[in-house]
């Protein structure tokens, strides 16, 4: 049942459909959880990146200790590190990641839109530069050896660490698990601490205007007065 | 209807996704869509050129065009339940970029994610919520590829908004 491709059809656009209408009414965007974090230092985003992180980690590393499901399988190499580079160049200027882009044009948005149709071309312009050059090595041509020369260092993930070690897969996922649980807490630290500041602020400015009201008062000059001077 | 019109807390949203894209890593393979909008691309191509297409190894060897290709039908129903939720929420209207800079940027933004999802196979989605997931190491070497990059691209972003 799992090969039928009309099941497998069904199955990604109705988890996509799900998706799509969550991440529209919970505005959630990957490319703001990484670019207001780093400009405005908010994490609204970045948190919930790091929540839906820790549940597939903990997921795909129960399953993969079975050997149940669908990882993917691919040769890891430098180009992984160039190519979303470029994309996370490029997710920042479009204002749209993959998926924002597609939820935002379903809102609405002719600017992601068009965003996507340039992804396209983007990516046909691509499908030239690999025809002539067969680099990096795509799925079809995939050895699954480290090849240094191609810069391609063969399949690893937490499969391939069960077979090479011994140690359950779920024990690897335990780890990142706790890794990224901890990044999500000094997250909520930050933003306790932020909050705390600013009540601390706003009690002091509040306390500040008291006294300039009563010394106002007591030398017999009209608050309004002295507001209106203020702005 | 007052139900659609509150926004979730995307923490929550995101929790319910996860658990949902372990489902689907059940069934077909977890979360992605650079290799869908490949596909769409192609499709795209080969209704343009036809069968001059197939002069281009990439659209033979590695994605040849077919409509039976499970991560295509991800981008659609993203698209499909992004504009159920716009709709019911009463939040769908044609929202247009004014400025000439913003028409440039997301030209060249939409290009460098093209171009960068084929040159890594992944797209930021696979990264973030398949293979880093997954324990694969090439999901650290693109998480510090995109840090680097939005942290670039957020240098970029801000030098044109102030200028």
């Amino acid at each position: 049942m799992h090969n039928d491709p009309t099941y497998q059809l069904l199955a990604s656009f109705f988890f996509a459909s799900v998706v799509g209408f969550l991440m529209q009414r919970s505005r959630f965007c990957n490319t703001a959880a990484l670019r207001d974090a780093m400009l405005f230092k908010n994490y609204r985003n970045t948190k919930a990146m790091l929540a839906l992180m820790i549940v597939g980690t903990l997921g795909f590393t129960a399953f993969m200790t079975v050997g149940a499901g669908h990882p993917i399988v691919f040769e890891v190499g430098i180009n992984q590190f160039i190519g979303l580079f470029l994309f996370g160049i490029g997710m920042v200027l479009a204002g749209a990641c993959t998926v924002s882009s597609w939820v935002k044009s379903g809102e609405g948005n002719v600017g992601t839109m068009w965003a996507v149709l340039f992804t396209f071309v983007g990516m046909f312009l691509f499908s030239l530069y690999w025809s002539a050059a067969y680099w990096p090595p795509a799925s079809a041509t995939m050895s699954q050896v480290p090849n240094l020369k191609g810069l391609q260092l063969g399949v690893a993930n937490a499969a391939t660490l069960q077979r090479q070690t011994g140690i359950p897969a779920i024990v690897f996922g335990l780890i990142q698990a706790a890794v990224l649980a901890a990044i999500y807490y000094k997250i909520v630290r930050y933003e306790r601490a932020t909050e705390q500041a600013r009540a601390d602020a706003q009690a002091r400015a509040a306390a500040v205007a008291q006294t300039e009201e009563a010394t106002a008062a007591a030398i017999g000059m009209p608050r309004g007065k002295q507001t209106a001077g203020n702005l | 209807m007052e139900f659609f019109k509150k926004t979730i807390d995307p923490v929550v949203a995101m929790v319910i996704v996860g658990l949902l894209d372990i489902f689907l890593f059940l069934v077909v393979g977890a979360w992605t869509v650079g290799g869908g909008e490949t596909m769409i691309t192609g499709l795209i191509a080969k209704g343009i050129l036809g069968h001059r297409l197939d002069r281009i190894p990439f659209w033979v060897q590695d994605f040849k065009p077919t409509f039976a290709y499970w991560k295509m039908y991800i981008s659609l129903g993203m698209f499909f339940g992004a504009f159920v939720g716009a709709v019911l929420s009463k939040e769908f209207y044609w929202r247009v970029p004014r400025h000439l800079n913003e028409w440039v940027m997301i030209t060249i933004g939409g290009l460098l994610m093209g171009v960068g999802i084929r040159l890594a196979f992944i797209c930021n989605v696979s990264t973030f919520f398949a293979i880093t997931p997954q324990i694969n190491l090439g999901g650290y070497l693109a998480v510090s590829g995109i840090i680097a990059g939005a942290w670039v691209g957020s240098w970029i972003y801000k030098k044109v908004l102030e200028a």
